[in-house]
């Protein structure tokens, strides 16, 4: 099972943001999107989530995402946006429930507080949204999100997670936690795509990566093939090298090593 | 991680707390009916009349006509319009994302306020059989159309490509509101004195022109747009999180934004052209909900209903009271006390309005 985009091409005001950008992800993987700003990344997200219009075809689990109603999508995948304004003053755990609503775990009632236990703001269940941290937002509605998919796989059928920049407002402890609970969520099952801006965080995380640059697809393939000195020069504009120190058979970037 | 023991403490629940209200909210409703039914100008008393009955006595006339044709039809519209506006309140301000948002915004008001003095200050130009068709619904009937179709107006400037904005809606509408001002304007300058007297009483509101005929007029109207709108709860709790959000948790935003327009354009209309301009409901009552037992839609939009038509049927048995035999417009009563509900939603809310 997977979610595949063919050919997605979309217009903001006369300018082409993506020029026909293929993208397949399999279930069970990890799959990040990066590249730099401006190149398309959430774009490509808001037409793999039916948000934006745009040109080309998406499949979910071999279903064209253009037939289906809102609630079938919601059945099959959760979302969660960069950043998100709540407009009254809903508590913690009602938000959560928001996000369980919306999926097919009904209304039991154990799980708002376990996704909010996964994101570890359980003790948080009571207080009102706006009253947290930037931080503990995020985490918040990751844990709506969860709530939503609850069950990686359900009746054979892979559940995806699309998150957004799901690190953006973390401290590192938190950024781990969350990586960490996304890998848990493809390891079950689920399929999980998330853009990412932190290079290092996509190369402990990702299964496969997907470079972006300026509304084309650069590169796609494991973080070893393809988080290399080239093609992270050439997406990010400024000359990057990319190390792997003997023990760990893991890439990391070094910005100290940048010269213009 | 957080710890396992995190999770025994269940949290206190607001949903059980709506639902208590609700049944508080309906005994409250019941004894406002019951006040209204007592009251009045003339010296006829519920109590007596009940009293008289469990006797066996038969009701006199009089009574019978002050109860049946006068209190009774007024307390349903009372309800009718109580109701359409606290719910049409609270649908618009969960579409707008904002506690201060009213029905006006669709442009409900101005449109109903030009209908309105159109009929009062050119209805006598209109073709005899005309005349005596509308007979003296004239002015309700202009009211509805003209809050409808300015209402239908912004809603198809503010849609593109099948989707509507609410922001272009909210300008739009401070458009069409301005422009209807200004033609009133023109009418009110040709108008004469008993025309602005009307005019005048017309902006205030009442409910003491009511009558079975208006109830059966607007009452079917506004029982199908509430019952369109108490359906909303759901995605008027989901647009909370931003449009996009709503849609991603499953949520035919596009529709349910068609449904809350005309929903409101409906109630408020019929609303306003049966009692006139009477304001302040739309806003305190959602607002005193929240407070109350949160801001979730499934139980907010209900317990509106039952408030808003409590709040004015009581609004009315003090206008009724004050100054009898004579009665004051219900708009008065309710922007005396909802005035300065509104400044104190303004001074807790401020961080919200400066943004």
């Amino acid at each position: 099972m997977s979610l595949i985009a063919e050919a997605i091409r979309v217009r903001y005001g006369g300018r082409e943001v993506l020029q026909g950008v293929d993208l397949a992800a399999e279930a069970g993987h990890v799959t990040a999107i990066v590249g730099p700003n401006g190149s398309g990344k959430s774009t490509l997200l808001g037409a793999l989530t039916a948000t934006l219009p745009h040109e080309g075809r998406v499949r979910l689990n071999g279903r064209d995402i253009a037939g289906m109603k809102p609630w079938e999508l919601a059945a099959e995948r959760a979302v969660l946006p960069q950043a998100s304004r709540l407009a009254f003053p809903f508590r913690v755990l009602e938000v959560v429930r928001l996000g369980q609503q919306a999926g097919t775990a009904g209304d039991r009632p154990d799980v708002p507080l376990q996704a909010l236990a996964r994101v570890g703001l359980a003790h948080h269940a009571d207080r009102t949204f706006q009253d947290l941290s930037g931080g503990e937002a995020q985490r918040v509605m990751l844990a709506r999100v969860l709530a939503q998919v609850w069950a990686p796989v359900e009746e054979g059928r892979p559940r995806w997670l699309l998150l957004d920049e799901p690190v953006s407002s973390l401290d590192i402890a938190h950024q781990l936690q969350v990586m960490e609970i996304a890998r848990r969520f493809a390891r079950a099952g689920g399929g999980v795509i998330a853009v990412m801006h932190d290079l290092n965080l996509t190369a402990l995380f990702a299964d496969r990566v997907a470079v972006l640059a300026e509304g084309r697809l650069l590169a796609t393939g494991t973080p070893r093939t393809v988080l290399t000195d080239t093609i992270l020069s050439r997406a990010y504009g400024c000359a990057l090298r990319v190390s792997a120190p003997p023990p760990e058979d893991v890439p990391y970037i070094l910005p100290h090593a940048a010269s213009a | 991680m957080a710890a396992l023991t995190d999770v025994q403490a269940p949290p206190r629940d607001r949903l059980s707390r709506a639902r208590a209200l609700h049944w508080a909210l309906a005994a409250a409703l019941v004894l406002a009916s019951a006040a209204s039914l007592e009251v009045g100008a003339t010296d006829v008393r519920l109590s007596a009349l009940l009293a008289k009955l469990v006797q066996g006595e038969a009701l006199g006339q009089m009574e019978r006509i002050v109860l049946l044709d006068i209190r009774l039809p007024r307390l349903a519209m009372g309800l009718l319009v109580g109701a359409a506006l606290a719910v049409s309140g609270a649908v618009m301000q969960g579409l707008f994302r904002n506690p201060l948002a009213d029905p006006g915004i669709v442009g409900v008001g101005a449109g109903a306020g030009l209908g309105a003095i159109l009929a009062i200050v050119l209805g006598g130009l209109l073709p005899v059989w005309a005349r005596d068709l509308a007979g003296n619904q004239l002015v309700p009937v202009a009211a509805f159309l003209g809050g409808w179709g300015s209402t239908l107006l912004l809603y198809r400037v503010a849609t593109r490509g099948g989707r509507t904005s609410v922001a272009t809606m909210l300008l739009a509408g401070i458009a069409l509101g301005a422009l209807a001002g200004a033609l009133s304007g023109i009418l009110v300058y040709i108008a004469d004195d008993q025309q602005l007297r009307d005019l005048t009483f017309w902006g205030l509101g009442s409910l003491a022109g009511a009558s079975w005929a208006k109830v059966a007029a607007a009452g079917p109207m506004i029982a199908l747009a509430l019952g369109a709108a108490v359906l909303l709860g759901r995605a008027l709790n989901g647009l909370a999180l931003g449009e996009a959000t709503a849609a991603h948790i499953g949520i035919d935003v596009q529709r349910m934004k068609a449904v809350a327009i005309l929903a409101v354009a409906g109630a408020t209309g019929a609303a306003v052209a049966v009692s006139g301009g009477i304001g302040f409901v739309g806003i305190v009552v959602p607002h005193l909900l929240r407070l109350a037992s949160g801001p979730d839609h499934r139980t907010l939009l209900p317990n509106a209903a039952l408030l808003g038509a409590t709040l004015l049927i009581l609004a009315d048995v003090i206008a009724r009271v004050v100054i009898a035999p004579a009665e004051l417009p219900i708009g008065i009563v309710t922007a005396i006390l909802g005035a300065p509900v509104f400044l104190w939603i303004l001074l807790r809310r401020r961080g919200l309005v400066d943004g």
